[in-house]
């Protein structure tokens, strides 16, 4: 083992391999406040990637009802039993204020658990992550606990602000291209790689061999077994589309296919770099809206989740860290930044590198749980990795209003 | 020669990595991941396999009942095994011994392998659901194993290959199946498939159907493990090392099983000269060694987590009558 640093805790933790961080690291904001689970991410990808024979149960991107639900079925559960850890207790006074540099820092306080990786080791286990596979009927019910609500209100009761007592939300969910992954470490062949340029984690289906020990030491469970082929696969990010090989982005990075697919508006994918201007870079490490899943286990991963603002904090702390208060109350009444970088989810297939915002004049004023909000209609523009514009909009919607003569023609 | 050259390439990267990062990452690896390796695992056992020379007319259905006469009166070893303590992930010990045959007709060698198993575990195509295996290992070239010349019993080492045989369970399945490997509904019958393979039926589509190789990753890869039709149930591999396992362009080995009173009984058979550089040749009158493995599928026996015999065995062929 060696010594790395994990930002997501904190501090250094073991790791089987070097600290070896790409230039840019694929990355996703995903806003849980927006999704309505129509699974079209899903469907996208279903029908791009795992559409074959033997991958019928494989699903790359897959969109789930927390508390109940879970594909594989209480992956969480079960991965979060095996590190041993029910406090999940972090030290948070010294947590760092300012944006740190890429990759270092201490955003949300210091993990004082755990990780799958030093559990393994505490446990002398013999491999190098805890873990469990998951057997076939784990994966057989994706859908398993959708919509599905946890309450403990009585009969006529309800739900109120800031917190439901009667709640469940959305938890999209694809491989993590975590900076430190849990099935990169556990192969023993060398397998899987993590791409220097972008980030990206994949399994070279030439040199897997099978043994499903990267479906065992994921904690995300999602680099998954196909019996046709007898090896493993996972999530490629559609790197073809990262590359810029799909001819209508003209040869600049695309979105992947889930995200470009997102009929809510929730997902704005990009790479994590240092430009504090990167809409990614700033709503993760600067402004820390978008936090991490189950950071926890200590694989760093790269997808990010704005939490829901009415599920249980003690819940999402649980899930995305200590910093889920600070997140929600910085998305409830959101900054005159925040509202524009928020703008550009969705409006474009090719990957933003960078923002910029153009003053407008104020629009709205009001209150929100005692804070004073104003809006303004600035104007947010978004450039590709080349610095062309590519995105151009403002923070009100444009209003077109259908002339009489289509009234009725439906 | 093109084929060790082709091997060197591949090689090449991860040799010069491992040259460049011996002093720092290996050592790092090693602390934690491989532990040392006692004295007598460099030493071979005292007991020789002798490869008797036998002569008899090879049977145009090999199979092991078939092959019964011809090595009857074969000279046995035992192999006594035990789990995989050096390199992660560790595991094995279900196994504790194997009996080893083998006999040579002076064209090909056969190593007939047994061992007690209460379940047969021939699939590997559910998750969680691992098949049964046999490997035998023997150094590349002409070799001397001692405690000065030290040859890992191991996976051999850098610079010291070794050429694997490795028998699958699931891979004798294959061979009769339809389609040259068994597919999913033979695990699962009553799944829904939309890749019906019959023309005829509702669920048939020929562009799916065309398709199922190009987005089968295994198979656009050449992955031996996925592909259909492989023609045979033993992977003829090179390794040098922990993890550096890697199939050979040129398969060369092929066996037979049987499977009756929780007993695996396998026989390997392959030309004495193979013709390729990357494996073991066997010379009449010469001697090696030979080391194996056995995997039990019931007990998630996998890769390194398997039943090993730590020591090499000396295996004497004995010399054609005629010569």
């Amino acid at each position: 083992m060696t010594l790395v640093h994990n930002w997501h805790l904190g501090r250094r933790m073991e790791y089987p391999y070097f600290e070896s961080r790409p230039k840019h690291q694929f990355a996703a904001v995903f806003n849980i406040n927006r999704c309505i689970a129509c699974q079209t991410c899903t469907m996208a990808c279903k029908s791009t990637w795992t559409f074959n024979k033997g991958q019928e149960f494989m699903w790359w991107n897959n969109v789930e009802t927390k508390p109940y639900g879970g594909y594989p079925q209480s992956w969480d559960v079960k991965t979060l039993r095996l590190i041993d850890n029910p406090d999940n207790v972090w030290y948070t006074d010294d947590k760092d204020k300012e944006a740190s540099p890429y990759g270092t820092g201490a955003p949300y306080g210091t993990y004082e658990g755990d990780t799958i990786f030093e559990a393994a080791k505490k446990k002398n286990i013999n491999q190098w992550a805890v873990g469990y596979i998951p057997e076939d009927k784990e994966w057989r019910s994706p859908n398993f606990g959708e919509d599905t609500a946890k309450s403990s209100n009585q009969p006529g009761e309800y739900s109120t602000l800031p917190e439901h007592s009667r709640w469940f939300f959305y938890i999209q969910r694809i491989c993590n291209h975590c900076t430190y992954p849990g099935c990169l470490a556990a192969c023993p062949r060398k397998a899987i790689y993590k791409r220097k340029e972008d980030g990206i984690v994949l399994i070279d289906q030439k040199r897997c061999r099978g043994y499903r020990k990267c479906v065992e030491q994921c904690p995300y469970k999602k680099p998954m077994y196909r019996g046709l082929t007898r090896v493993s696969e996972k999530c490629i990010a559609c790197y073809p589309r990262i590359e810029g090989r799909d001819p209508l982005t003209e040869g600049k990075p695309m979105e992947t296919r889930c995200m470009s697919a997102c009929v809510g508006q929730i997902r704005l994918q990009g790479f994590l770099d240092d430009n504090p201007k990167n809409p990614i870079t700033w709503l993760v490490r600067h402004h820390k809206i978008a936090l991490p899943l189950y950071p926890q286990f200590g694989t760093e991963p790269n997808i990010y989740y704005i939490p829901p603002r009415w599920a249980p904090r003690a819940y999402l702390r649980q899930m995305f860290g200590p910093g889920v208060d600070e997140a929600i109350e910085k998305f409830m009444v959101p900054s005159r930044e925040l509202l524009a970088v928020m703008s550009l989810f969705r409006m474009a297939q090719t990957i933003i590198f960078e923002y910029k915002i153009e003053e407008g004049p104020k629009v709205y004023e009001t209150t929100i749980h005692g804070k004073k909000f104003e809006m303004y209609n600035d104007t947010v523009i978004g450039f590709d990795a080349d610095g062309k514009e590519v995105v151009r909009t403002t923070i009100e919607e444009p209003v077109h209003v259908r002339p009489d003569k289509h009234s009725n023609s439906i | 020669m093109k084929k060790f050259y082709r091997l060197l390439r591949s090689y090449g990267v991860a040799l010069l990595g491992c040259l460049f990062l011996s002093a720092t990452l290996c050592v790092a690896e090693e602390a934690e991941g491989v532990k040392g390796m006692a004295e007598e695992e460099f030493t071979p056992t005292k007991e020789v396999l002798n490869v008797k020379f036998v002569e008899f007319d090879c049977p145009k259905d090999v199979t092991v009942c078939s092959l019964e006469k011809a090595l009857k009166d074969a000279e046995g070893v035992q192999v006594k095994l035990q789990k995989q303590d050096k390199a992660f992930p560790n595991g094995g010990g279900s196994v504790n011994a194997a009996e080893v045959k083998a006999v040579h007709d002076g064209t090909a060698i056969y190593f007939q392998v047994s061992w007690d198993d209460a379940t047969k575990n021939a699939q590997a195509i559910a998750t969680q659901e691992f098949r049964d295996g046999v490997a035998l290992m023997f150094p590349l070239g002409k070799v001397v194993v001692s405690t000065d010349e030290k040859f890992s019993p191991r996976m051999g080492d850098r610079q010291k290959p070794v050429n694997l045989w490795h028998w699958k369970a699931d891979w004798e399945a294959d061979m009769v199946a339809s389609g040259g490997i068994e597919e999913c509904p033979v695990r699962y019958p009553n799944m829904h498939d939309d890749f019906s393979t019959n023309p005829h039926s509702v669920n048939y589509h020929k562009g799916l159907m065309q398709s199922a190789a190009v987005l089968a990753g295994g198979v656009s890869a050449h992955n031996l493990l996925s592909m259909p039709n492989r023609g045979r149930t033993v992977e003829d591999l090179n390794a040098e090392g922990f993890g550096t396992l890697t199939s050979q362009d040129h398969q060369d080995v092929n066996a037979c099983s049987k499977y009756e009173n929780s007993k695996w009984t396998v026989i390997f058979y392959r030309l004495l000269n193979s013709n390729d550089p990357l494996d073991v040749q066997f010379v009449p009158g010469e001697s090696t060694y030979f080391n194996m493995a056995v995997w039990n599928g019931d007990k998630e026996d996998r890769n390194g987590q398997k039943n090993i015999s730590t020591q090499w065995h000396p295996l004497a062929l004995e010399r054609i009558a005629w010569q």
